[in-house]
């Protein structure tokens, strides 16, 4: 029995007859069995060739994304701003020396009357933002807790001006 | 609301060539058994598809925006998984709670999975509960593991599995998800001080004591539990994890060194002092030495692969039964690397880890454009435990690392295994959903 299918395919050539499962007989179904296991090994390739398509057209995306905004180094997400200026939900992009307040020569103006005309910097130094007070009247907050020097920031961390909450984030 | 049923399309044409895999590998598979062409075997092609496509449209009509090749990718593991384990003797497991054989088993806890991964990828809106309690989460998966050890039922000589009613419960696939919790909420916290070294041992440059030593002591913690537990594989993967983690966070390769120095240390520590270490690195160095006892898995793995060549065996037409027996102990499980290596050969291997490699691809990616530092982190952390999970039992099919008592995540069977798996994929969705940035209203000016 193990014989007889033996010269036909390679894909009955195994031993597998000897042992109990039972043997495939016809000369067209094993045929159709060789082609149904190539196709699975050929549809396997298909689709890791599909992922590889959807890979590179989402790296070209992301390129041209990079590309149309700068920096890359952060932006700061408004969580919340009673005064309304800048608008809750906006992401301000940053560059390496940023300055905020209620005075209109900030980097990003701030429409709120707990803010002082130069509240605080923020600078990127090295291979973190760091956040420092100008000497304001109600004080600079990250995470909740006033600073009294120049503090690193870590993507993540909330800082507050004012009434203004931001985000920073990558 | 039908229309919002068009979103996600890339997921979808993905996932089409994918469902196709199960039916096909069925066929094959009855064909080869019984010599018939039927559609009887074709109900588990179709249980299969209608649970990855049913998770494909929830998440459409949710509108999620999170990352749609990640699916596609798990499933494709999952296919190959699936058709495996329908191909094998449908008594080698399996739960009495369900009557389902082994493949309906592996099917219920595939919908079981799916569901839990849908409902993180949608739900989690906030990781607040899990950046703020991170130590709550890694007592709670210390307390895990002291648990398993102290009330655990020993099955192969490791202490890993905890029986309720019905079900057996692996916890270390839990206790890794909350691992990888604490340490991110941990390493973004003291990223910049653990980045700027001060403490300086010979050549090595080390973060200050007080910010590594609760660190090292949670750690050391656990790997003295997972290694006196004897569950070897783990212990191996969670240190890989948290040296990958802290080398992403600071991006200083003294710590990975040093971690690799701490690691070879332990490593020769523990073939002295403990008989299961030794055994089984000797096992590893040369398994013909007792190729009947303690080296015959890692021979007939070996076998396995050089029967099934560059093609393999073909489907249901490999791994002969020898004495009533399958050739290799474990192949539904931790061994079930080599099964696909056999039947269907090299080209099936290499597209399994392809898919690995996809999935590894978009977790970094997710975990690169992550908005914060902890989401960053968490992402690192979970594809790293997923990937490195695949390659060291992969590793220790082939005998290039020692062969350790793991899964290989989404194709071995096991519930808890998937379970946990699935739920990484839904973190890994919700955090790259959180990471697009959404227009807000009056937000014209702004890109």
């Amino acid at each position: 029995m193990a014989t007889g299918s033996r010269s036909a395919t390679r894909a009955s050539s195994s031993e597998s007859t000897d042992d109990g499962s039972a043997p495939v007989t016809n000369d067209i179904l094993r045929l159709l069995l060789l082609a149904l296991q190539l196709g699975f090994l050929g549809l396997l390739f298909i689709i890791l060739l599909r992922f590889a398509r959807a890979l590179r057209a989402d790296l070209r995306q992301a390129e041209a994304l990079a590309a149309s905004t700068q920096s890359g180094m952060g932006r700061l997400v408004v969580v919340e701003s009673p005064g309304g200026e800048p608008a809750v939900g906006r992401a301000l992009q940053i560059g390496a020396i940023t300055t905020l307040g209620r005075d209109l020569n900030s980097t990003i103006y701030l429409e709120d009357e707990f803010a002082s005309g130069d509240h605080a910097v923020l600078t990127f130094r090295g291979r973190a933002w760091y956040a420092e007070d100008r000497g304001s009247t109600n004080g600079t907050y990250v995470n909740g807790h006033r600073i009294q020097r120049p503090v690193a920031l870590s993507y993540g961390d909330e800082l507050m001006i004012g009434r203004v909450r931001f985000r920073l984030e990558r | 609301m039908v229309l919002r049923l068009a979103g996600r399309r890339t997921e979808l044409s993905l996932l089409a060539p994918v469902v196709l895999l199960v039916p096909l590998g069925v066929v094959v598979t009855h064909i080869a058994q019984t010599g018939l062409f039927e559609t009887g075997p074709l109900a588990v092609a179709i249980a299969f598809a209608g649970l990855v496509l049913g998770a494909h449209f929830v998440l459409a009509w949710a509108g999620h925006l999170g990352d749609e090749m990640l699916l596609p990718a798990v499933a494709g593991l999952g296919a190959v998984g699936i058709v495996m384990l329908n191909r094998l003797p449908q008594d080698l497991a399996g739960n009495p709670a369900f009557d389902l054989g082994m493949v309906g088993t592996q099917l219920v806890w595939f919908g079981v999975g799916l569901a839990a991964m849908v409902l993180v990828a949608v739900g989690v809106r906030d990781d607040g509960f899990l950046r703020h309690y991170k130590y709550s989460w890694g007592l709670l998966g210390a307390a895990l593991l002291v648990l398993t050890f102290l009330f655990g039922t020993e099955i192969n000589d490791a202490r890993l599995w905890i029986v309720i009613g019905p079900f057996s419960v692996q916890p270390s696939e839990a206790i890794k998800v909350m691992l990888v919790i604490f340490l991110a909420g941990y390493l973004a916290e003291n990223r910049l001080v653990l980045a700027g070294a001060s403490l300086r041992i010979g050549p090595l440059q080390l973060p200050p004591l007080p910010y590594l030593a609760p660190m090292l002591v949670v750690f050391a913690a656990v790997m003295l539990v997972v290694v006196v537990s004897r569950d070897l594989g783990t212990a191996l993967l969670f240190f890989g994890v948290f040296l990958t983690m802290l080398f992403v966070s600071t991006g200083r390769r003294s710590y990975v060194l040093f971690g690799a120095i701490l690691f070879v240390a332990g490593s020769a520590v523990a073939y002295l002092l403990f008989p299961h270490v030794a055994a089984r690195i000797d096992t590893w160095l040369d398994p013909w030495a007792d190729p009947n006892g303690a080296g015959y898995q890692t021979v007939q793995a070996i076998y396995a692969f050089a029967r099934g060549g560059v093609f393999g065996e073909g489907l249901g037409q490999g791994l002969p039964v020898v004495n009533g027996n399958l050739p290799i102990p474990a192949v539904e499980t931790d061994m079930i690397f080599a099964a696909i290596g056999e039947e269907l050969g090299m080209l099936g291997a290499v597209a399994v880890l392809g898919l690995v490699a996809v999935v590894m691809t978009r977790g970094f990616r997710i975990a690169a454009l992550a908005g914060d530092d902890f989401s960053t982190m968490l992402a690192t952390g979970l594809v790293a435990g997923l990937v490195l999970q695949s390659l060291i039992i992969v590793g220790g099919n082939l005998k290039v690392v020692p062969l350790t008592g793991i899964t290989l995540p989404f194709i071995s069977y096991g519930g808890s295994s998937l379970l946990a798996s699935f739920v990484v994929v839904g973190l890994l969705l919700s955090i790259s959903h959180r990471s697009i940035p959404r227009p807000a209203a009056g937000d014209e000016d702004d890109r």
